[in-house]
């Protein structure tokens, strides 16, 4: 499983400072900290503080490049702000994030196919997220049939199955699980998998415990990346012990190090 | 493999009609990617779109046959790219060359001959590879005829002139040899001729694209038991081919490149031709034509087929019993380890570096090493008693010493007491036997 | 129909490794050597880069080598007296890309030549031959480390191939290429974990040095489990291209020593009928373990009889023919 460091993000007073300010050394210190440990891509989010969020979008992308060679996940609901994420982007990004909702569909595919990005499609339709798996499953398939139609590969696309608090959603978390399996079987090759980790344990008074065993858990049904904190020291030794049970990585004594250190 | 839900949807009628008691065609794709409905289920499915899920469904690469009888050959049926994911299942038909303007009489001679016995597996060449090298029809059917009467072998029937196949085939049709090869000329006298005798066919393109193309053409008179062969001879172009061919059948489930494949080496040299073969033989090639008939070209070539075709999920074993390394006699120390090919072999080539002759009793472990096969109670003080009675050991030495591994030193007291024999422990890893032997018996 | 050629895109690629060094590196070697920085399987020109052809080098002891069968020893005559002529004669006569000397007469139990004898030799066939060197020791542990050091010391900046470091006895070797500009062999029991942990406890020493590691997985020869050793290596392989830095090391592999050990390479014919000609048989035996072994991966080959070095050299520059689609 890819880790995409949730970091760089400006709901946090730190993120929003330095937005306000245009003083990259937060932003460039949590992108070379979550590289060193082990972060696939770096979420990239405004937050709520800024109102031009095409500039700031824009700056955040290019001073965190300055600092690390990570591919970027653009994170905003609002895609004039990801286009120009985009347009900086110096390789590859992912974007995040589209609803099964047709109109939004026709436009970010059609971003993903002019930048060569990947996307993260949310099993969510206007009506919201859905209870059961098959339901979450069909808007997985309106996504892959959109990813199709506009040419891009679907191994290029990451489903969210969209998980809800274990405290006041409970009943989703098997759904959850078993929607991971069935998208495995939606084409060949399938389309990955992503979840929101800290989403699980909004709320509640165990977060990096839910978020650890909810992340192995997952991986065991499929899941392929999670937007989480890529700095929970326990968080990344479990996942590199789930990718070693999973053959996903050839075995040595000191696996934890190897997965953390990929990016040094 | 099953089929994915989206390859299931593109074929169903998209109407949502629920008549198979799914909401929407969508969830029904989805419950027969499960393995939870069956397409019956809709009845509006039309039959075209029955056959293209069904031929989805069918295994990437066809199993082919060549020969008659208990001399069948069956290639293809391969799904992996790696030998380590699970197993390649169909070893490599090594196949030698002979032409119809060779003495045939004394080069089948020579090729019956060829076999070979080595760590209790025999081997033979699988199949003979004729020629029409003269050019001429009259003298292919004559060669035919002296195959049939001078060898076994099964036989691939080379020539891309319809008439002179169809008179060797005539000769040689029981034998069900590989009729080679329909060519984009040839085709369709060529499928004719395989499907009214049910012969395997090759089919020869002039590189992938061709390749394809053809094979559509003759799958769409009907015939499928065919064998690939992309016309290239150069090694670097036909690994790319094998390569590309194996990969579009089990990644892509690329129809036309769904068989087995044939490669032909391209050197005078023998040695060279051995070169060849070993990388088609390495790199997916069901059958591999070569022209050297000399059993020390031959030995590597099959050894190496041996091994690259075992289940890597299964340990491999030796043959269990007593083995002389040298010439070993009655005064020559004896070693004692396991069947685990590995381990025997290992114990082996320091046996032999020590240029003692000696015995190694090899117990039967059922293939697994000294430590698990101790811990899994096979490698015992009992177990090494009984193979030391039951190989006459001590009918073949004078003396009663045997060396058991570092290992598994705990066993000398109990076996002693078991065996009758002194034993003596030897290092704990194989490296440490040469010194171990001139020390104590050179 | 045209057909979709798979192409395969990999996260990563085999780390390049250089070996010797000229004079202005600081060595006296008159070319260097490169080995590694593939960026796909086995001569798949059509989908990466494959910049450097496998390497053969050339196996030279520091004694007569008196237990190699007859007919291996009259591929070589005289010069197996003179480490120094032989040397010259693999790379003159027949084309090896480098020597690997072995220190057989070091041995307690052969000559228990003393490191001063050892550097004595290389300086020679250092002076013999331009091409870059492997190094071996005798194979005894307590030995090889003792000698190790001042070998290493002894032809600082040649950047030689230093053999062996092993789990558990790394750490002399690995010292003596920090300390005096040399590269390593890591040597793992047929073992791919053990493979990627030592890389890892040698990188622990010097970070530096990953990029001067080769991995001996160690082979077994045809027919004696040489399925093993190929699996480990696609494996070890693919999971380079696949990012995995801690196994993206090129590979070396001791196929004349594993293969001539072996009774197809020395049993007279008249002894096995079935096995054909010894002369014959016995070069084939080590020549078809190295072509099996290239399509595993196999980076640098240390070979023996100059027929099979030649055949083996013929086979990889056709496989670097360009086979693009
Ligand atoms: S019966 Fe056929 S057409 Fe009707 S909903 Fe089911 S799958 Fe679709």
């Amino acid at each position: 499983m890819i880790i995409i460091g949730e970091r760089i993000n400006g709901m946090f007073r730190d993120i929003a400072k330095a937005i306000r300010e245009k003083d990259p050394t937060a932003v460039q210190e949590w992108a070379k900290k979550q590289e060193a440990m082990g972060s696939g891509y770096l979420d990239i989010n405004v937050g709520p503080a800024v109102s031009d969020r095409v500039s700031a979008m824009r700056w955040l992308c290019e001073v965190t490049q300055e600092a690390s060679k990570l591919p970027l996940c653009l994170d905003s609901t609002d895609y004039d702000a990801i286009e120009a994420g985009l347009e900086v982007c110096k390789q590859p990004a992912m974007i995040n994030s589209v609803p099964a909702v047709q109109e939004k569909m026709d436009r970010v595919f059609q971003m993903a196919s002019k930048y060569n990005a990947e996307v993260i499609g949310l099993a969510m339709s206007e009506e919201g997220i859905p209870k059961d798996a098959e339901s979450r499953v069909a808007l997985a398939m309106e996504l892959v049939a959109n990813c199709d139609a506009h040419g891009i590969p679907i191994s290029n696309l990451y489903i969210d199955p969209l998980v809800l608090p274990c405290n006041v959603g409970q009943d989703h978390g098997p759904e959850v699980m078993e929607t991971l399996r069935q998208i495995k079987l939606l084409s060949d090759p399938p389309p990955k998998t992503v979840v929101g980790l800290s989403n699980i344990s909004l709320g509640t008074k165990n977060r990096e415990l839910i978020n650890r065993i909810f992340a192995v858990m997952a991986m065991s049904n499929g899941l392929d990346a999670a937007i989480a904190d890529g700095c929970d020291e326990e968080l990344i030794a479990a996942v590199a012990t789930a990718r070693i049970i999973l053959n996903m990585d050839i075995y040595c004594d000191s696996y934890v190090d190897v997965f953390k250190n990929q990016n040094l | 493999m099953g089929l994915s839900g989206l390859e299931i949807f593109k074929q169903l009628p998209k109407t949502n009609c629920k008549e198979c008691g799914y909401p929407t065609c969508l969830a029904f794709a989805m419950a027969l990617a499960n393995g939870k409905a069956s397409l019956d289920a809709c009845p509006d499915v039309t039959e075209e779109a029955k056959e293209a899920l069904a031929s989805a469904a069918a295994p990437p690469i066809k199993m082919v046959k060549v020969g008659a009888g208990d001399r069948v050959i069956e290639m293809g049926d391969e799904t992996e790219i790696f030998r380590h994911d699970k197993r390649f299942n169909h070893p490599t038909a090594v196949t030698v060359e002979v032409k119809d303007t060779d003495d045939l009489d004394a080069r089948l001679a020579v090729i019956n001959d060829l076999t070979f016995e080595r760590v209790g597996q025999e081997y033979s060449v699988d199949m003979i590879a004729l020629v029409n090298a003269s050019g001429d029809a009259g003298k292919f059917k004559a060669a035919a005829e002296t195959v049939k009467g001078k060898t076994e072998k099964n036989v691939v029937l080379v020539s891309e002139d319809t008439a002179a196949m169809e008179g060797a085939l005539d000769v040689l049709a029981e034998r069900k040899p590989l009729v080679y090869a329909a060519n984009k000329d040839n085709f369709e006298k060529m499928t004719e001729l395989a499907k009214s005798k049910e012969c395997p066919l090759a089919v020869k393109g002039e590189d992938l694209n061709s390749l394809a193309e053809l094979v559509d053409k003759i799958v769409a008179l009907g015939y499928k038991e065919l064998v690939l062969d992309s016309g290239s001879r150069e090694t670097s172009k036909v690994l790319a081919d094998l390569t590309q061919i194996r990969r579009l059948a089990v990644r892509k489930k690329f129809r036309a490149f769904g068989y087995p494949s044939i490669a032909f080496t391209s050197k005078d040299d023998p040695q060279e031709d051995l070169m060849q073969a070993g990388v088609y033989l390495s790199k997916y090639a069901s059958i591999v034509v070569l022209k050297t008939d000399k059993k020390e070209h031959l030995l590597p070539l099959f050894s190496w087929r041996a091994n690259l075709f075992t289940d890597p999920q299964k340990p491999a074993q030796v043959q269990p019993g007593l083995h002389a390394i040298g010439d070993a006699d009655e005064n020559s120390p004896v070693y004692c380890t396991t069947n685990f090919s590995l381990s025997f072999y290992l114990v082996e080539g320091e046996v032999s570096s020590t240029r003692i002759p000696s015995y190694i009793l090899s117990v039967d472990t059922n293939g697994t090493s000294v430590l698990t096969a101790y811990a899994d109670n096979r490698y015992t003080a009992e177990s090494i008693a009984a193979a030391i009675k039951s190989t006459g050991l001590e009918d073949k030495v004078k003396h009663k010493n045997i060396v058991i591994p570092g290992l598994v030193a705990v066993l000398k007291g109990s076996l002693e007491d078991e065996s009758g024999w002194d034993v003596t422990v030897g290092p704990r890893e194989a490296s440490g036997i040469t010194k171990f032997a001139k020390e104590k018996f050179a | 129909m045209a057909v979709e050629i798979l192409k395969e895109k990999y996260r990563s690629q085999v780390r390049e490794v250089v070996l010797g060094a000229t004079k202005d590196e600081g060595g006296t070697r008159s070319a260097t050597i490169k080995v590694g920085g593939e960026s796909t399987l086995p001569f798949l020109h059509f989908e990466g880069e494959v910049p450097n052809p496998p390497v053969v080098a050339m196996e030279v002891w520091d004694i007569f080598p008196e237990e190699w069968p007859q007919n291996l020893k009259d591929a070589f005559g005289d010069a197996l007296n003179d480490p120094a002529a032989w040397a010259k004669k693999c790379v003159e006569e027949f084309g090896a890309d480098l020597i690997a000397l072995r220190f057989k007469g070091a041995d307690p139990d052969v000559k228990d030549a003393s490191a001063e004898d050892c550097i004595a030799v290389l300086k020679t066939v250092l002076e013999a031959v331009g091409v870059p060197l492997i190094v071996y020791g005798c194979g005894k542990l307590e030995k090889d480390n003792a000698i190790i050091g001042p070998i290493g010391e002894a032809a600082e900046g040649e950047n030689l191939l230093l053999g062996v470091a092993e789990q558990e006895n790394y750490k002399s070797v690995a010292s003596a290429a920090m300390a005096y500009k040399h590269s390593v062999i890591a040597q793992s029991p047929i073992d791919i974990n053990i493979a990627k942990q030592l890389n890892i406890l040698i990188s622990e020493m010097s970070t530096p040095l990953l990029d001067r590691i080769v991995i001996d997985p160690t082979i077994a020869a045809l027919g004696y489990g040489i399925e093993y050793s190929y699996s480990i290596m696609e494996r070890a392989r693919f999971g380079a291209l696949n990012g995995d830095r801690m196994l993206g090391m090129p590979m070396i592999g001791n196929v004349g020593h594993e293969v001539w050990s072996k009774k197809e390479t020395f049993i007279p014919v008249d002894e096995e009928p079935g096995w054909g000609d010894q002369a014959e048989r016995s070069l084939a035996w080590e020549a078809v373990t190295a072509i099996a072994l290239l399509q595993a991966g196999m980076n640098i080959l240390v070979m023996r009889h100059p027929q099979a070095v030649k055949l083996v050299k013929q086979n990889i520059d056709e496989l670097m023919q360009d086979n693009s689609y």
